[in-house]
């Protein structure tokens, strides 16, 4: 992971301390300019706090951070950091009794705009979420699809060359997600740096690559594909038992006679054996209990299979 | 294919026909028809605001419908709500457990509220704190657990009297993975005990997960079924593509309903 | 409907108490503020009260009068300044009020006429005013029997004591009293916050779900609460016995029915407000405009009910408040039975079990919003 020039944003051996804690250690990654990054990590992980030093929110203890080709060193490097970061989260970007013009306004105001930027930027704006309702719409009322587009458009007004997604997508209906990551994808290719971070793996699925921490430590950084194949080199199965087994039984095959990896995934188990031989054991002895089927790892798959291979 | 499909029901099963309910200005169930089958466990899918905690509410009688008919039937024979109630065990969406009160403290409150006889409520309260791995944080207070522990918390407090019937909202809203997988799998050792148990999500990956799935926007049933045949049928890849096809289709018929 | 349910809500709610710091606080130092405020602050204003006398007439009457005061120990005599001199002292605060005495006091007192003498007050602080004007009036029957009816001295003796004990221990009337508003605020503020705590947190949505009857509910919320009052009522009681002195004349059962009987009213209202509105900052405002404000300003705690205009005088008469001061104070000071005090008992049973039927059917078993 060579830090790159022009990189978007490149951390080196970053480092934040909470007094004696060790939020952030050794974190070291580049996210190249209309890249869409995808940020993964447990509660507790460091996530949240990575993602708070490259907003500009929190002075690193340790290491270097450049962002936007500004290095973050100081209070003054943070102001102008912000100005070239957005941030949105589906939660708390709107206010619900504003209406969505009011939002904007207040959005812009908080960023000192000049007023024609803002009203040509706003129009932009709504051209490219197709924006079709009247702006005289209280947030409230908006469908939930629609309410995260007009958010992803607040955090835009100021043009930053860097957007951060909270769970963007989470409860929104499908047409609304496809359409969002649509949108994503087009900023993207127009050059903006997307970093997403969600607990939820289909949602980063569409990232170039992703990035997951554990611990206050970064443990793994490859595209979904990569991620998948090198957590897997073996392939995945998924067993689908014939008849109810009783849970003791499923606690006996985790052991690691057959399998390094066996988690319920609802009434279906997600298994990878140990190795080929392991499998023809395991299929001699319990074809009668289970179908099975090579599939797919999912992404969910890999973070636990990553996380728990750290804890092994 | 499905394991699960028994020849009789067993236990209990409840058939919502035609539901409709209003809230303020919205229409929240607009015309639900859906069929939970005994025993099975059922996902409850669809995005925010399709109507997925109503219909809850709805069943559980917290919500009175406008229209339509909620059956219960236990063990094949229609049954009076009230008389089901002792035996359902609910984990609403919102946190809804009381901050300043210790894990031990909420199990020992709804042992109480449920009138579990001491015995077996030692036996099931040491049990599901050792399989939720939660028995080293007995004292610690609910405002301070992490939100995966908080929902274990949740459903640990609705199993603990052994329901027939576990409705849980949105039961791993917010939780991690690695809590995610823990959930679904003391979820799987419920599903031993022949309950029926609904879950309300709007992810879509745990929607193959379960046993049924019944997808819902905009307070109607859009599709109904055993996960894997219901996207063969459509012949799409994933959830995702399966909402879209069906909302397009009822766009249709609904608009020369009204 | 099962004890043990009522018991679990009751305890869970006496945590909820215990581990917040708000309401413990409320629950504890209130009513210790209350007591010491209302009956050390408000007696220490009554005396001392110092007061400039312009003596215009300067003959034994207009100097027995001045005795009167000055003996009373409710009046310190500050000064015998000119006349002008004893309005500017008012004036410049240094003096609450300023007697004066006009020229031929003692003159005019046996003429038809009669005497006069003029109290000038500081209208701007209203406090002390109502104090001094009520004292005063005492003062100045004692003092008129003092200066004309110095022959037949009995009469006066008896007179001076009937109307010298009440007013010369405020406190005695006062702290009675403060039953009411101790109960009243820690009754109405606390349960309307506990049923809207519930439906802000959501966990009104998961107890209702369980087999918990809401009647278990409203019991089992409400029990913790009644006796922190009563307990509040034994601290006001002993507090006013040993501290104050005040004498307890009537019987303690028709005290502890009233207690009883006013706090199930303020219980029942305070949940009628935390079921109808189901948010606490709101819960708590109007449980402030409805229970608390009343029970201080138109209970007769602070203001006369007879001197209020009609209209305020008619709408006393729904307040629990105001029949609950009648049975304190008359049970304290005066002995009143149960059967002297029957209005007060029956307009409060009327009002208690209009708001226990209103609260009880309020309180659903549903989250209809």
């Amino acid at each position: 992971m060579q830090p790159t020039l022009n990189a978007a944003v490149s951390v080196t051996e970053l480092g934040v301390d909470f007094g004696n804690f060790k939020a952030v250690n050794q974190v070291s990654f580049s996210v190249a300019p209309g890249e869409i990054f995808g940020f993964l990590g447990a509660n507790g992980a460091g996530k949240t706090t990575t993602i708070r030093v490259l907003c500009g929110l929190l002075i690193p203890t340790r290491g270097t951070v450049t962002v936007a080709g500004i290095p973050y060193l100081s209070e003054e490097s943070a102001d102008r950091i912000k100005e070239k970061v957005g941030y949105m989260s589906q939660k708390f970007t709107l206010y619900n009794d504003l209406t969505v013009a009011e939002n904007l306004n207040f959005t812009a105001s908080l960023r000192k705009l000049e007023r024609t930027y803002y009203l040509k930027r706003k129009k932009e704006l709504f051209d490219f979420i197709t924006f079709d309702k009247p702006e005289s719409t209280m947030v409230k009322d908006l469908p939930g699809g629609m309410k995260q587009q007009v958010s992803l458009a607040a955090s835009m007004l100021h043009n930053p060359e860097i957007i951060f997604l909270d769970e963007p997508t989470a409860g929104v209906t499908s047409a609304a997600r496809e359409k969002f990551w649509s949108l994503i994808k087009s900023l993207a290719k127009n050059g903006k740096t997307i970093f997403v971070t969600s607990h939820y793996m289909d949602e980063v699925e569409q990232c170039d690559r992703i990035a997951l921490m554990r611990s206050g430590e970064l443990i793994a950084l490859d595209s979904p594909k990569g991620l998948k194949e090198s957590t897997f080199p073996h392939p995945l199965y998924e067993l689908t038992p014939k008849r109810k087994i009783p849970y003791s039984e499923i606690e006996a095959l985790r052991s690691p006679d057959y399998f390094d990896s066996f988690q319920a995934y609802g009434l279906r188990f997600h298994a990878s054996p140990r190795t080929a031989q392991s499998w023809n054991e395991f299929l001699m002895r319990y074809s009668e209990d289970f179908d099975s089927q090579i599939i797919q790892p999912t992404l969910e798959d890999v973070f636990i299979r990553l996380v728990e291979g750290q804890n092994r | 294919m499905n394991h699960q499909n028994l020849p009789h029901p067993q236990g209990v099963g409840i058939a919502v026909q035609d539901l409709k309910k209003r809230l303020g200005p919205n229409q929240a169930l607009d015309g639900v028809t859906l069929n939970f089958q005994a025993g099975l466990m059922h996902g409850l899918i669809g995005p925010e605001g399709a109507g997925k905690t109503t219909l809850l509410r709805t069943l559980l009688q917290l919500l009175k419908p406008n229209s339509g008919t909620i059956l219960y039937e236990d063990e094949g024979k229609a049954t009076p709500f009230t008389d089901l109630r002792p035996s359902i065990a609910y984990m609403p969406q919102q946190q809804s457990l009381y901050a300043d009160l210790s894990i031990g403290e909420h199990l020992e409150f709804f042992k109480e509220l449920y009138s579990i006889p001491e015995a077996e409520y030692q036996q099931k309260s040491e049990e599901l704190l050792k399989i939720t791995r939660l028995d080293k944080f007995i004292d610690r207070p609910a405002g301070n657990l992490s939100g995966g522990m908080y929902k274990k918390l949740g459903l640990m407090c609705s199993l603990l009297r052994s329901p027939r019937v576990l409705l849980l909202d949105e039961p791993t809203n917010g939780v991690d993975p690695i809590s995610r997988r823990e959930f679904w799998d003391l979820l799987y050792r419920l599903a031993d005990q022949k309950i029926l148990i609904i879950i309300a999500t709007a992810y879509l990956d745990e929607a193959e997960r379960c046993a049924q799935v019944h997808l819902i926007e905009s307070g109607r049933t859009l599709a109904e079924g055993e996960p894997r045949e219901l996207l063969k049928l459509e012949g799409v890849p994933n959830f995702d593509a399966l909402f879209i096809a069906r909302s397009k289709r009822k766009e249709g018929p609904h608009a020369t309903h009204t | 409907m099962k004890i043990a349910r009522i018991k679990a809500i009751a305890k869970k709610e006496i945590f909820h108490v215990v581990r917040d710091p708000f309401t413990l606080a409320l629950a504890l130092l209130l009513p210790v503020m209350m007591v010491t405020i209302f009956g050390l602050a408000i007696e220490f204003n009554v005396q001392n009260i110092k007061i400039a006398v312009y003596d215009g007439d300067q003959t034994q009457s207009s100097r027995k009068l001045i005795d009167t005061l000055a003996s009373s120990g409710y009046f310190l005599i500050d000064s015998f300044p000119t006349q002008f001199a004893a309005i500017h002292q008012v004036d410049a605060e240094s003096d609450r009020a300023a007697l004066m005495i006009e020229p031929e006091f003692e003159h005019h007192l046996w003429s038809d006429r009669g005497a006069r003498a003029q109290l000038v007050l500081d209208g701007a602080d209203n406090s002390t005013v109502g104090s001094v004007v009520g004292y005063f009036t005492a003062m100045q029957d004692l003092a008129t029997h003092k200066i004309l009816g110095s022959p037949i001295t009995t009469p006066v003796e008896v007179k001076t004591r009937f109307l010298f004990n009440p007013e010369l221990n405020s406190r005695w009337f006062v702290v009675p009293g403060l039953l009411v508003v101790v109960v009243g605020i820690l009754s109405i503020l606390l349960t309307s916050l506990t049923v809207a705590r519930e439906y802000e947190n959501g966990s009104m949505e998961l107890l209702l779900s369980t087999p918990v009857e809401p009647i278990e509910i409203i019991l089992g919320k409400l029990a913790p609460y009644v006796g922190l009052g009563l307990s509040a009522v034994v601290f006001v009681y002993i507090i006013a016995r040993v501290f104050f002195h005040v004498p307890f004349l009537g019987s303690h059962f028709t005290l502890i029915l009233g207690c009883v009987l006013f706090l199930s009213t303020y219980l029942a209202q305070g949940l009628l407000i935390s079921v109808t509105t189901r948010k606490q900052q709101v819960a708590m405002q109007i449980a402030m405009m409805s229970g608390l404000l009343p029970s201080i300003l138109l209970s007769g705690f602070i203001f006369a009910i007879e001197s209020m205009p009609l209209f305020f005088r008619g709408l006393t008469a729904a307040l629990p408040a105001r029949w609950f001061m009648v049975i304190c104070r008359d049970t304290f000071l005066k002995g009143s039975s149960l059967y002297a005090l029957r209005y007060s008992f029956l307009a409060l049973l009327l009002i208690c079990t209009v708001m226990v039927v209103i609260a009880s059917k309020k309180f659903k078993r549903d989250v209809e919003p």
